[in-house]
């Protein structure tokens, strides 16, 4: 009847997990951009810095004449980490030979067509850049290599900055999406307990109406089904005990105009056999109904009365096999019924055993003719009677409704009230057992009282006497 | 005797059934009318219906009881209901259920009259400072006269028949009440209380009549 919960904390986890996509997406995207869009000017401003240098370089070269001492002229920029490189056809001359870059091809090629060219190389394990030019009307071509290492590192560090931030933020938002997430869900989770525990029977159960939110409006939703629910099922509750009490008074109100029929009946009886013929037969009939109708509302008592509850039980050893032998002798059944099995002792209410084992045993004999067998016996731990019989059975249809309430399997049926199987149900309910009922159509029924055996008897092994105590008195009941 | 209802078809037709069982009955209509009907005239049995207009049963039953040990079978709606053992505290000796069978009154009544008519022999038990004289309808202890119902010196007469020996419910309802099967052992039960209540010095911590767990009741040797 269950239907699978998901546990809270899945939905909590979920929704801890949604928290950190989204705030990991959204701040690496943002880290991310932020880093390119910094690299880039840094990237820009180092490449203008070099052209301006390049380009001052190159008007400083325009004044070289052809003596003039090349080696002498790239030195003067060595100082401030820039080195510089001028070739001159196939002479070239290096501020300092040990960072001698080689000029790629398509710098070179650019260059002697006279227009600026760069590039960025990784020299000795370092990045540099290089820009290139020709100064006017010369063929010597100027090279200068700008040390970018300052800046790659700075962006090094910006990048794990960045890195670093993001993975604060995405703990962080798993953090607070655990804890938002629970601070949400705590009024589900409460609330479906309180859904569980209405469906429970614990109609009392109310959510607190807090907040003005969806939830707080969920939370009065819920209460005023509630309520709707507690309400309903009070008034079934009550219309119930109502008809009961009805069934109750009715029974009641027979009994008096009925107890004055049963003793007319019975005078009447006295007398059949002095009656005109023509009245015999009526008043047999009169009296044969009397009996029907006192059976009838001595049954309707007897339910209405379990459905009041409170019918006591009055606990006392006695032994079945005993008990169920004399009640079939007490009723002069006992050529019609065999009665075998085993000795049991037990604790159990003498009269409701009796009643019960006694409309089994009349069912059986009404309508399993001869051939009614009762055996008694013992069973993990329960006593059990079974009354079985070799009449037309019940049909598959109707077994499951025999301990129903005036259910009837042939309608034509006479005799019983309709009510004496469900007041034996009870009756074994009520001591603790049950009632099973077995048949196949045409090789008979079985009914089979449980019955539970309680504590080992002490009284068959020698009376304990207690004198000093009483405690047996009709009190001691339950 | 007299036959205490107030619904005039049951009264009329279980009058008719007792007196054709040759027994003289006298009708009373309500609890007060029992009242002073039996104020009036000697009665060897009361028939009572609990359930009466004015003064109930149950105050007919304690008023009767205040100076009369006459035998009382009520008429009761149910068997199993707090107002059985009520009124068998009240002194009521004998219940039938309503709706009965008008032979089952009848033995009923016929037993409760065998008990008072005194056909047992009159035999006087002695145990230890009690004296139980059947003939005489009388009890003494110390040698002064108790006051028992019928039903509570019978109950004492078939103990004292065999002091010591242990008595199951089902034995005194055959030799008190006279059921022969499936009395109710609640009428042992509450007449072996109310035995108490009399005979006892400490009702609440018998020493003549014990009860014995799980079986019955023993009245001891001394």
């Amino acid at each position: 009847m269950h239907a699978p919960v998901a546990p809270p904390t899945r939905l909590r986890r979920r929704l801890a997990v949604a928290f950190v996509l989204v705030a990991g997406v959204l701040t690496a995207l943002l880290a991310t951009t932020t880093y390119l869009m910094v690299r880039q000017a840094r990237l820009h401003d180092s490449l203008d810095r070099a052209e301006r240098e390049t380009r001052f370089g190159l008007r400083l070269a325009t004044g070289l004449g052809p003596g003039s001492d090349l080696q002498q002229f790239v030195e003067g920029f060595g100082a401030g980490g820039l080195h510089a490189t001028v070739l001159d056809g196939d002479r070239r001359f290096d501020s300092d030979p040990a960072v001698a870059p080689s000029v790629p091809a398509s710098v070179r090629t650019l260059v002697r067509d006279g227009q600026l060219a760069y590039a960025r190389l990784d020299v000795g394990g370092r990045p540099w850049l290089l820009v290139g030019g020709r100064p006017a009307g010369s063929a010597t071509e100027l090279y200068l290599l700008f040390n970018e290492e300052a800046m790659d590192r700075d962006l090094v560090e910006l990048r794990n900055a960045l890195l670093l931030g993001w993975l604060g933020s995405v703990v962080a938002a798993g953090l607070v999406g655990w804890l938002v997430a629970r601070r949400t869900l705590a009024p589900v989770a409460r609330a479906s307990r309180a859904a569980r525990s209405l469906a429970e029977g614990l109609l009392d159960t109310r959510l607190p109406e807090e907040g003005a939110d969806e939830l707080g409006t969920w939370a009065a939703s819920f209460n005023r089904m509630a309520e709707a629910l507690q309400a309903k099922i009070a008034d079934l509750t009550e219309a119930r005990a109502r008809e009961r009490r009805f069934t109750s008074d009715v029974a009641h109100e027979l009994r008096t105009p009925l107890t004055a029929l049963v003793s007319e009946a019975s005078m009447l009886a006295e007398h059949v056999d002095r009656m005109p013929p023509e009245a015999v037969r009526p008043a047999e009939l009169l009296i044969g109904d009397v009996a029907r109708l006192r059976r009838l509302v001595e049954d309707l008592m007897t339910i209405s009365r379990f459905d009041a509850g409170g019918e006591d039980v009055r606990r006392e050893p006695l032994e079945l096999g005993s008990l169920v032998a004399a009640a079939i002798r007490a009723r002069g059944w006992q050529d019609r019924v065999r009665v075998r099995g085993v000795e049991v002792r037990l604790e159990s209410d003498r009269r409701r055993v009796e009643a019960i084992v006694a409309n089994l045993v009349a069912n059986a004999v009404e309508h399993g003719g001869r051939e009614v067998a009762v055996r008694v016996g013992a069973d993990g731990g329960r006593a059990f009677v079974e009354v079985s019989d070799r009449g037309p059975g019940i049909a598959p249809e109707h077994l499951p409704h025999v301990f129903e309430r005036f259910y009837k399997a042939e309608r034509a049926r006479t005799g019983g009230s309709g009510l004496g199987l469900s007041i034996a149900l009870e009756n074994a309910r009520l001591l603790g057992g049950d009632l099973e009922a077995w048949s196949e159509l045409g090789r008979g029924a079985r009914f089979t009282l449980w019955l539970p055996v309680t504590e080992p008897l002490r009284a068959g092994d020698g009376p304990v006497a207690s004198a000093g105590q009483d405690g047996d008195g009709p009190t001691e009941e339950g | 005797m007299l036959l205490v209802e107030d619904d005039a078809s049951i009264r009329e037709s279980t009058a008719i059934g007792l007196e054709r069982a040759g027994l003289r009955v006298i009708t009373a209509r309500d609890g007060q009318e029992a009242v002073e009907a039996f104020a009036k005239e000697r009665f060897d049995l009361v028939i009572l219906d609990l359930m009466l207009p004015g003064i109930d049963g149950f105050e007919v039953c304690r008023r009767i009881r205040r100076d009369s040990g006459v035998p009382i079978v009520m008429l009761t709606a149910r068997a199993d209901a707090t107002d059985v053992v009520a009124g068998l505290e009240l002194g009521a000796d004998d219940y039938v259920t309503k709706p009965f069978d008008l032979p089952v009154l009848v033995a009923r009544v016929r037993a409760v009259l065998r008990r008072i008519s005194g056909e047992t022999p009159g035999t006087v038990h002695r145990v230890g400072d009690l004296e139980i004289d059947e003939g005489a309808f009388s009890v003494r202890r110390g040698g002064r006269e108790l006051d028992l119902t019928a039903t509570e010196l019978r109950l004492l007469a078939a103990l004292a028949r065999r002091p010591g020996q242990v008595f199951t419910r089902e034995m005194l309802l055959e030799t008190v009440w006279g059921y022969d099967y499936l009395g109710d052992s609640r009428l042992v039960d509450v007449a072996v209380q109310r035995l108490r209540a009399k005979v006892e010095e400490d009702p609440g911590r018998p020493r003549r009549i014990s009860t014995v767990r799980g079986v019955g009741y023993r009245l001891e040797r001394a």
